[in-house]
Formats: structure tokens, sequence, C-alpha cells
């Protein structure tokens, strides 16, 4: 399983490797509009987003460990999260995710505001698809985890399926997460 | 496993020295020079994942060029033992393409049985006679 899900990825690294050429084709081709577009991107608040994403993958870090100790639940209070199993980090995990996602959403409705859609300009398309499909990944981990939770509540005894699932899931999200510092830094750093 | 993780190790130079070459000769042309830095990330990426499991597991016996076929003998793992879910998921799909040239009510149609063949799957080896 752990196999298979590295070689989907890999084919994932090279899906998102055409929406890399795709991005930086049209950036060579119009500069002059990148140099206008880019101005109205929010550097602060993508950055902000951005680190909630990284260290949503360290929480879901410490949930496969605690998968890997066969620990699906908390031993100590709600707060202690030293004693947190792999419920709650995944938990923890997925809030994060779910506020990264309302944050590309507010980004979105403000760049729209500012009269930059996907129909607005080359950066426009570029722009909301390379995000667009990055956010679509993350979307898609969120409804993992969800049935990574459900098949920790479904076992009377967490074991070796469901440890392996939270792996997966985790190789899932940590690459999702490499990628977006790649697009970070393609779309916001280098404009 | 250490034969296997050179199998796509080996190959990670070779991409991104061609990569590089490429990207020189072709100006950094942006198509080719992503593809093929990425396509030595693709290689890397299966190989470092092998070459970690070669690292914590113990040598298996088609690593031993002298091992006999009963030395593989024991438990191999959990496998399905097959599943019908698949078809569901599949037939699906093909109704929500359908519904994109039909019409977007059949989409829905076909989502929605998609979600509960998804939901089935997932759930197929926890609950029922499996449930543990």
């Amino acid at each position: 399983m752990s196999v298979g899900t590295i070689v989907w990825l890999a084919s994932e690294l090279m899906f998102f490797a055409g929406l890399f050429a795709m991005y930086f084709t049209i950036r060579s081709t119009v500069p002059e509009i990148w140099a206008e577009e880019t101005a109205k991107l929010n550097l602060t608040f993508a950055a902000v987003n951005t680190t909630i994403l990284v260290l949503s993958s360290i929480t879901c870090q410490m949930g496969v460990w605690a998968a890997e100790r066969f620990q699906p639940a908390r031993t100590g209070g709600l707060l202690q999260f030293t004693r947190w199993g792999m419920n709650e980090w995944m938990t923890m995990t997925f809030v994060m995710g779910a506020i990264f996602i309302g944050g590309q959403v507010f980004e979105y409705a403000e760049l729209v505001e500012h009269g930059l859609t996907i129909a607005s300009s080359p950066y426009g398309s570029v722009f909301y698809l390379t995000t667009g499909f990055h956010g679509l990944h993350v979307i898609g981990g969120l409804i993992a985890f969800l049935f990574l939770l459900g098949r920790s509540f479904a076992a009377k005894r967490f074991g070796h399926h469901e440890a392996t699932t939270a792996i997966v899931t985790s190789y899932y999200w940590h690459f999702v997460d490499v990628v977006w510092i790649a697009l970070f830094a393609a779309i916001y750093l280098i404009r | 496993m250490k034969f296997e993780a050179r199998l796509f190790l080996y190959l990670t130079p070779f991409f991104i020295v061609v990569g590089v070459i490429y990207g020189f000769w072709s100006s950094w042309e942006a198509v080719g020079s992503v593809g093929l830095l990425l396509v030595g990330g693709l290689v890397g990426m299966v190989g470092a994942y092998l070459a970690l499991v070669a690292r914590r597991i113990d040598p298996r016996p088609e690593d031993d060029a002298f091992g006999e076929i009963e030395q593989g003998a024991g438990e191999q793992g959990v496998f399905s033992p097959g599943s019908w879910w698949p078809i569901v998921i599949g037939g699906a799909s093909a109704v929500c393409f359908a519904g994109m040239a039909v019409g977007w009510w059949l989409f829905y149609i076909g989502a929605a049985v998609a979600v509960i063949g998804l939901v089935g799957w997932i759930f197929e080896f926890s609950r029922g006679q499996h449930a543990h």
C-alpha cells in the first residue's frame, strides 16, 4: 500500500510539473502582464496561510507517530497535547488544512474584487489553475483525513490496517505541502 | 531492497544532468527544463523511499543471490481478497462523464453513487464480517 502511494505521488509530481511548466511558459511569453498583475498579490496573507499549511504537516507527523504506537485516543486531558492520540492530531491537521482552504477562498475573493479572474488575463488563468489544482488536492486530503478518522473510530482494535492508512495519508499530505512550498516560491516570491 | 532503490536512484543524476544540458541548449525553455528536472524528482522520490525501506527492514530472501524459495515462507502481509466496490466507482464515474454530455442532472446521480462506492470501499474491511 505504501509503495503504491509513493509511485502514485511520483506521477502526481509530473502532473504538477505540467502546471509549473505552463506557468513559466506563459510568464516568459508575456512578462509585462506579470509586472502589472503580481502587484495585486497579498504576500503577508499568503505567507501566514503557508505557515499554517506547513505546521499542519508537523501535526500530521505527530499523528503518524501516535498511529505507529497504535494509540488512537488521548490518554490525558484535551489540552495535554503531549498525550494526544492519532485522532486528536489528525483532527488538528484537518482543522489547519480547512483554515488554509478558507484562506485561499478569502484570497480568491479579494483578487476577484481587484479584477483578477480566471478569464481576465493570462496571469489570472495560470494563477487560478495552479493554486486551484493545489487547493483541490488539499480538499482531497481533507476528505482522506475524514475517512482515516472514520476507519479509526470504526475499529475496536486499532491495528496495522488503521496505522497504514494514517501513514499513506500523511505521505499524501506532506507531498501536497511540499508542492505548495514550491508554488508559493514560484508565485509569491519570484513573481 | 537496495537493488530496487538503486534502479531508481541511479537515474536521478542522469535526468538532472540531461535537464541542465537541455536548459542551457534551449536557453531555459520552461516546459522541457521543468519537465526533465522533475522527472529526476520522480525517480528520486521512488528511489529514496525504497532506500529508506531497505534500511528499515532486514535483507529479504530475494536480496540473496543464493536464496531459496522456501526462505520466503510465512506471513506475507495483509491483502484484500477481492472487492466489487471499484466497479461501483467505475460505473458511477462513467455515469458522471455521460452526465457532462447528456445533462448535469445525470452527473449528480453519478456523483451520489460514487460517494456511496467510495465509502463502501474504504470501510469494506472495517465492518461486517471484517470488523476488528
